[in-house]
């Protein structure tokens, strides 16, 4: 696939993502599903170090990651099976919203507590490495994870033992309601060399610009083997999640379709580059909508797991303790 | 049949060195475990034998070491993590509950984290409050984990092998009082020890004994030394425990002592005691007692005091003996 061929996929997969997000938030607002963490503003950053990925590479995710997701192959309908914890879903419905797994495509399950997912990462890439394998970790998290002692823990693991971990930042600037102004001092991505280890900052509103940096550093964490922090500024245009109401907090919102918006961004770009045009655009935004309308109603019939499922998988073999609980509840 | 006569920690070392030499997926990480053999020497030897890659001494950081070990778990690896003393586990907690003991679950079994932590634990050695800690109950509350403790080591080789080929995480804990107290005839054939089944280590009719751990050797001289006619169950999985052979003892006895060093309150012992009242309350002949660790913190110099021993065991069979 060419650079432009590549350029016109992340962007599809953008829109995709601002679609699906959409038709999950006003899905909930309509009493059809429970819950969801909005990835509106995320797009480019996420989609941008994706672009860099390889098939091998291993990905410790957090709950916003969706448009990564996509972009590496995950299906919509994977996505949405999983937001309705339906039978279909490949956690059987265990896990509340946003909470995906999906190792067909390398990507870890997600967890709840915020930068834990730090130093697992940092375990695997050693798996990667004592198994002489190529491939590299790529680990997300938010601004807020930065606090963690996890971060502190996984920044200063990798380093130590040289290992091939990209630690991408997601500052989408707010952690529920606390600014990323109060909960560091320090710029995030300069945290990196008190570690030993090399730290960027890049426009993560810019798919371009993060495609270029991503491809630099993901090229570097190959060669040398050393992890990276990479610290993506953008904004997180929706609220922490369909409880949370921002209103309360800020009000230095980011609209939908203004020049911040990334996938504005994009459009602008690709434009220049006469990769897309209006005709393109269009015609992408419309397959978009139609693909996950369908999809999403299509899923959406789709039943709960059966009871029995919530005593499966707790361990390899199940025990007596369960089993006799499970008798009593079912 | 040829066996050699080994202490607890000498039974580890050799055993940890046998399934390292079949099987390279298992990776050693912790605190001063290479060079240094670790602080109790349980691990001396591996990493001149094995490499630095496979007994990997670790920066200080327990939540690191066991968030790492998850990370080389769910990726193909078998990872071995030793926390120096359980009473140092607990920055790493939320890695244990939140990540080890639920991948399984909340993954739908697309991942798994076969990883055995090693970590000593319990009194008797003059370490005070931050390494004398008992703190079994948190891992035993844990939907997912395994909690396991050899009280001798037989128990020790043929758990740890059995533990080093499950595909679940397993909290091992290692009686520290008891790594260098007893010498005991280790067969040098290989051999598993079921998980969740307890053993028999004495028989009798009119009191069943049920302990772990450090206890067991404490709780066999005072029924030797008092010729009680007594079962004593030495559980060695603590979770999933063996509620059959429990149940098969009480319902014979009728009077039940726990034994352990753990502070009472919440302890295996309240599990177990409900266990039973459930289940056999009708065999009962007087109160179900336990023999327990007070619920305070673990003192320094008056730790005789909070071990249980001879003769608090001894007040309890007094207190039953006024039964029938």
């Amino acid at each position: 696939m060419d650079e432009k061929e590549k350029l016109i996929e992340a962007y599809r997969a953008m829109v995709l993502s601002r679609t699906l997000d959409k038709k999950i938030v006003m899905s909930q607002r309509q009493g059809r599903v429970g819950f969801y963490t909005p990835t509106m503003g995320q797009e480019a950053t996420q989609i941008g170090v994706s672009m860099a990925l390889k098939d091998e590479d291993l990905i410790f995710e957090y709950y916003r990651d969706v448009p990564l997701m996509l972009h590496r192959g995950v299906q919509p309908a994977a996505i949405i099976d999983q937001i309705m914890g339906n039978s279909s879903d490949s956690e059987k419905g265990r896990q509340m919203p946003s909470h995906y797994s999906a190792k067909e495509h390398n990507f870890m399950s997600v967890q709840s507590p915020v930068a834990t997912n730090l130093p697992l990462a940092v375990g695997a890439a050693y798996s990667l490495k004592y198994r002489k394998k190529d491939g590299l970790v790529l680990t997300t998290f938010g601004d807020g994870s930065t606090s963690t002692p996890d971060f502190h823990a996984a920044m200063n693991l990798a380093a130590d033992f040289d290992l091939p971990v990209v630690f991408l930042c997601e500052n989408n600037k707010w952690a529920i309601s606390f600014p990323v102004e109060k909960q560091t001092r320090a710029e995030i991505w300069k945290k990196a060399e008190g570690y030993g280890m090399r730290g960027v900052k890049v426009d993560g509103n810019d798919l371009l610009e993060m495609y270029k940096t991503a491809k630099e550093e993901l090229e570097r964490v190959r060669k040398d083997g050393k992890p990276v922090l990479i610290e993506a500024v953008s904004y997180r245009m929706g609220p922490h999640s369909t409880s949370d109401d921002p209103s309360k907090y800020r009000s230095d919102d980011v609209k939908e379709g203004s020049d911040k918006d990334p996938l504005v961004i994009a459009e602008r770009k690709l434009k220049m580059l006469n990769y897309i045009d209006d005709g393109i655009i269009e015609g992408i935004k419309k397959d978009a909508k139609e693909n996950i309308d369908r999809i999403f109603d299509e899923r959406e019939k789709i039943p709960p797991p059966t009871p029995e499922t919530m005593f499966q998988d707790i361990y390899e073999k199940s025990n007596w303790i369960i089993d006799e609980e499970k008798g009593e509840i079912l | 049949m040829s066996s050699k006569t080994m202490n607890l920690v000498q039974s580890i070392n050799s055993t940890l060195d046998y399934m390292m030499g079949k099987d390279d997926s298992i990776v050693l990480l912790g605190e001063d475990i290479g060079i240094d053999g670790g602080v109790f020497r349980v691990t001396e030897g591996l990493q001149k034998k094995y490499g630095a890659e496979r007994v990997m001494d670790m920066p200080l950081v327990e939540l690191g070491i066991v968030g790492m070990a998850i990370g080389m778990s769910v990726s193909g690896l078998r990872a071995v993590p030793e926390i120096q003393f359980q009473d140092f586990i607990f920055t790493a907690f939320d890695q244990l509950v939140n990540q080890a003991a639920k991948i399984r679950y909340r993954s739908g079994a697309q991942y798994n984290v076969p990883m055995v932590l090693r970590t000593p634990y319990g009194g008797g050695i003059r370490g005070g409050l931050y390494h004398s800690q008992s703190g079994e109950a948190y891992f035993a509350h844990t939907a997912g984990l395994t909690v396991v403790s050899p009280s001798n080591p037989y128990d020790a080789k043929g758990l740890l092998i059995k533990c080093l080929r499950m595909n679940d995480p397993v909290i091992f804990l290692e009686p520290k009082r008891l790594y260098r107290s007893q010498k005991v005839d280790v067969p040098d054939e290989e051999y598993e020890i079921p998980i969740g089944k307890a053993s028999l280590v004495h028989e009798g009719d009119n009191f069943t004994f049920i302990t772990y751990g450090s206890m067991v050797p404490t709780v066999m001289n005072t029924v030797s030394k008092n010729n009680l006619d007594a079962d004593v169950i030495d559980l060695r999985t603590l979770l999933p425990y063996d509620g059959e052979t429990i149940l098969n003892s009480v319902r014979k006895t009728g009077k039940v002592i726990i034994v352990h060093e753990a502070p009472r309150t919440l302890g295996m012992g309240s599990e177990i005691s409900a266990f039973i009242s459930e289940r056999a309350i009708d065999y009962l002949l007087g109160p179900i007692l336990r023999v327990t660790g007070p619920d305070i913190p673990f003192p320094y110099r008056l730790e005789d005091y909070y071990m249980p021993n001879e003769m608090r065991i001894l007040k309890a069979v007094n207190k039953l003996q006024q039964y029938r």
